[in-house]
């Protein structure tokens, strides 16, 4: 008897196990002491000790059922279902031989079931071929035993017929004496045997049936296979032999650990990929990417990397996951199920590439959100690469700026004042690339081979500290200026409660450059610019005045393009050192971008960042107007998009929550907030509803059924429905919400959600109810870090 | 750089990043089998033919060991004949097979997996679901932690 499973322990459970095996053994006994011996005299001596072995048969077939492990699966461990916890689909199709199988999740075991697997609640276990709960020999019939069940029920057949027969022969002979002991206790024998004879010959009548058939009783008994053809039969006569013929299967529970450690230390070898090749592998190059990204994290992050990776597709991986387990859900069908567990990997620079290129943009950090759907922009329209483009696009614009710029090399020197020209022309640069289909005015050209993610960041780190230093008009940022504004927003890439504005910079500074823990600073722009005096802001908005809403009203270029265009504004307010060079810059950036700009869409996700990095430098009105359309494109984007980027960015530090493929949207647009985006053939919620709920479910938990997703398998913990249900109603609200944190089984907690409210709301859809959320904090970060976007705060 | 490497090695600075789980094909009905796509998460770090090698060569393994013949007749004759208890003394095929598995995927990951970050745990300890492979970063030259615990052997949970 199974040692698991509390019903199998009860006392009540011993009672039929106990009685069919005292009245077997009992009354073969009997049969054996008063009926034998004279049938070994009159009929035949060879008669009991065919009894006795056929006796030996049964009871050996009667032990194996009753202690046999019946193929008991163990739980699965905490790995594999990490991201199947919410919003995965209750239902898996498989397909067996042609035929669709439905495998159904295990609330639990924590696994989908194999077909003909099921689980027991007595022995509270998926038992592997799952026939029934015998209460006879109180165990599990399944792939291991129900071979020596239905010897046992065969046997015991024969040996019931034996013993009643000759029973009844005796009693025949000596009807005389039938008041005499031998007689008395053969009739109560053959009375008892006839008795249970019927039950038993129809239960083995059954299983002759089943297995000729090829099903379970579990099957037979819940009409699987009712109306359809059963994929696992392989005919009568080879069901029949594999029930006695086949091997027996190994116990998966109490098995001798036997292993050797093997060690795996670094470095690792790699394989000869080729590293430019395009994702396009497996006919989905995000995933190739992805891993691609994913494997350039793993070892430092170098220009080298930046070179090799120029030509695959900027995504970034974090976005790309969501695509990917998207995808992945849709392979699932032919491919493998491959539930990874949350990856864990230094941004890589495909990663940071719309980091990057914010900062080139004149270091204002870009909300990652915004970032990530410019990167998207980017990649959908295959934009070219950061790297390539930045080197190769032309000055466009003849701005006088680039009187002031120079070409920035890469090299992670420090060489501030070419850096912070070159960090501008970056800006320029980047952004006019960036939106790879306007014609941003870029006011860098060359020699921003500076692509390294080390000169971007420290030009922009540059810049930020230009900003920050404040009034001086000094060329040179204190380092710790210059450290710090890239710190904040590269923690909160990390996922990070700090605001995910800073997330880039800090995504940035994890390639290597040692960042210290920003001071509570927000932007870098924010705070050079809170720094500076009303008078060259008032100046500088003016100016640039006029194209904001110009820049506000449009919709859909790049984020880039605006950004750059604010940022080439901002960067002439901010830059106070070279204030001529700035202001002509500004002058002639915002004449001769006028319609350049009214061509680009100032991306509603670098809108929040950069345009609220001058907020302060621009009228209070403007600022309004801006706030407010940058709140409305926000929303809108959000419904549009997934928050696919919050899970991607999840709330743990230094861990990127995988988003399960079945919650993130594919870019096709799926509605905000679709619980699982399966495909209807993973028994979604759709392919339900299609096809009707059909009952296979005998073992439906309660999570399962009561969830409000009802197909979402609810929670891991054994939570109540309500909870369950609730759960899943809060991950549904958080559609992308990472849901995986592995300390947070259940529904995420409103701050760790929107921990990078920014990064999912403005870049990706969120479902309203997250929406609203991310929408709220989209526009507190500002105000939130207490500088001086109070105004941001006070618009809100 | 020479140096740094000597560090992590010194360190055994090898976390645990990631699993993959190969799930079972189950095509061909409830025969052990495991699907030989190759999973994105290893583009980068075994080459595919590597290990679509090792799936296959579990597969006919598993194949092996749940193949109806002569010798399943044979113990199957010999169990009945002995009310089982040949079982307490001798060792099923399958289980012959499983320690062949076993030895097999210890040997495919001292040579091939490890070396590359990578490592192959036994699907019966799975319930034969799934073959998992964990995969690990090199947290020494990443200079950021992975946030993972380190891991250096591949024994069971």
């Amino acid at each position: 008897m199974p040692a698991s499973g509390a019903d199998s322990l009860k006392p009540s459970a011993f009672i039929p196990v106990c009685t069919a095996a005292c009245l077997l053994v009992g009354s073969t006994s009997m049969f054996f002491v008063f009926t034998c011996p004279w049938l070994a005299v009159t009929i035949c001596p060879a008669v009991p000790p065919c009894c006795a072995v056929l006796f030996l048969f049964v009871l050996a077939n009667f032990t194996m059922a009753t202690f046999m492990d019946a193929g008991v699966l163990p739980v699965a461990g905490e790995d594999e279902d990490k991201e199947d916890e919410f919003r995965a689909p209750l239902y898996k199709n498989v397909e067996v031989k042609g035929v669709q199988v439905r495998m159904k999740w295990c609330a639990s075991c924590h696994f989908y079931r194999p077909p003909r697997c099921s689980h027991c609640s007595v022995c509270d276990r998926c038992v592997e071929d799952f026939d029934h709960h015998c209460p006879w020999v109180n165990n599990c019939i399944g792939r291991r035993n129900y071979r020596y069940f239905f010897l046992f029920l065969l046997s015991l057949t024969v040996h019931m017929v034996a013993v009643f027969t000759f029973g009844l022969i005796y009693v025949l002979h000596h009807m005389d004496d039938l008041w005499k002991l031998h007689c008395l206790v053969t009739l109560v024998v053959i009375s008892i045997s006839g008795l249970f004879l019927i039950p038993v010959l129809g239960l083995t009548g059954f299983h002759l049936y089943l297995v000729s058939r090829g099903r379970t009783t579990n099957e037979q008994v819940t009409g699987k296979f009712q109306g359809g053809i059963n994929p696992f039969t392989r005919g009568c006569c080879s069901n029949m032999e594999y029930l006695v013929c086949s091997p027996l299967s190994p116990t998966y529970t109490s098995r001798p650990c036997q292993k050797t450690a093997v060690h795996v230390r670094p470095p690792f070898l790699r394989p000869e990929v080729d590293r430019q090749m395009p994702g396009k592998v497996r006919g989905n190059g995000i995933q190739t990417l992805a891993t691609q990204n994913k494997q350039s994290s793993a070892g430092a992050v170098e220009l080298s990397d930046i070179k090799q990776l120029r030509n695959p597709p900027p995504l970034p991986p974090k976005p790309d996951r969501g695509l990917l387990k998207s995808q992945v859900a849709v392979m699932d069908d032919v491919g493998h199920y491959t539930k990874s567990i949350i990856p864990v990997s230094i941004p890589t620079v495909p990663q940071l590439r719309p980091v990057l290129e914010a900062i080139s943009r004149g270091s204002s950090p870009i909300p990652p959100e915004q970032l990530l759907k410019a990167s998207e922009q980017q990649v959908t329209s295959k934009g070219p690469d950061l790297c390539s483009d930045s080197r190769e696009s032309p000055v466009r614009g003849g701005v006088s700026v680039q009187a002031a710029l120079q070409p920035c090399t890469v090299s992670s020197s420090l060489q501030l004042n070419s850096l912070t020209l070159s960090s501008r022309g970056l800006t320029l640069k980047h952004g006019s690339r960036n939106g790879s289909k306007t014609q941003l005015l870029s006011m860098n050209p060359d020699g921003l081979g500076s692509n390294s993610p080390a000169g971007i960041l420290t030009g922009s780190s540059l810049l930020a500290g230009q900003c920050s230093s404040g009034g001086g008009g000094s060329n040179k940022p204190s380092y710790d200026s210059l450290v710090n504004p890239a710190d904040p927003q590269l923690m909160a890439h990390r996922g990070a409660p700090a605001v995910s504005y800073h997330t880039h910079f800090m995504a940035l500074g994890s390639d290597g450059v040692v960042q210290r823990p920003p001071p509570h600073s927000y932007s870098p722009v924010f705070m050079g610019v809170a720094r500076q005096s009303p008078q060259p802001r008032e100046s500088a908005s003016r100016d640039p005045s006029p194209s904001l809403p110009g820049f506000l009203q449009r919709d859909s270029s790049p984020a880039y393009h605006g950004l750059i265009t604010r940022d080439v504004q901002s960067q002439s307010v901010a830059s106070r050192d070279v204030p001529p060079p700035g202001l002509v810059m500004r002058d002639v950036t915002s004449q001769g971008l006028q319609d350049n700009l009214r061509d680009l869409y100032p991306h509603d996700a670098t809108l929040p960042m950069s345009a609220a990095a001058r907020y302060d430098n621009f009228s209070k009105t403007i600022m309004a107007s801006i706030q407010e359309r940058r709140e409305q494109e926000e929303r809108e984007r959000m419904v549009r998009v997934g928050a696919r980027s919050q899970v991607l960015y999840g709330p743990d530090v230094g861990i990127y929550d995988i988003p399960s493929r079945r919650s993130l949207p594919p870019d096709n647009g799926r509605p905000p907030g679709s619980r699982g985006p399966t495909p209807p053939a993973y028994g979604s919620r759709e392919f339900l509803m299609s096809t009707g709920i059909l009952g296979y479910g005998m073992r439906t938990s309660p999570l399962s059924c009561s969830s409000t997703s009802s197909l979402t398998r609810g929670p891991k913990t054994s939570s109540s429905p309500l909870q369950s249900s609730s759960s899943s109603l809060q991950s549904k609200g958080r559609s992308s919400s990472p849901a995986y944190c592995p300390a947070e089984r259940h529904a995420q907690a409103p701050p760790s959600t929107t921990t990078l409210p920014r990064l999912a709301s403005s870049a990706y859809p969120a479902p309203p109810y997250t929406s609203y959320a991310t929408a709220k904090r989209s526009s507190l970060p500002f105000p939130s870090e207490g500088k001086e976007s109070v105004t941001l705060g006070a618009l809100k | 750089m020479s140096s740094f490497h000597n560090l992590q090695e010194l360190r055994h600075s090898a976390s645990l990043a990631n699993k993959v789980f190969i799930q079972r094909d189950y095509s061909e009905g409830t025969t052990c089998r495991f699907q030989t796509k190759f999973p994105s998460e290893l583009e980068s770090r075994i080459e595919r033919t590597l290990f679509e090698d090792t799936v296959k060569t579990l597969n006919n393994f598993y194949a092996e060991a749940e193949k109806i013949g002569g010798q399943s007749y044979l113990e199957g004759c010999l169990a009945c004949a002995t009310a089982y208890l040949i079982f307490l003394c001798m060792e099923t095929r399958y289980e012959k097979v499983l320690k062949k598995i076993a030895k097999y995927i210890q040997e495919q990951n001292e040579k091939i997996y490890a070396p590359r970050g990578l490592l192959i745990t036994d699907p019966i300890e799975r319930g034969m679901r799934v073959i998992e492979i964990s995969i690990y970063e090199d947290r020494g030259s990443s200079g950021s932690s992975s946030g993972s615990s380190s891991v250096s052997d591949s024994t069971a949970r």
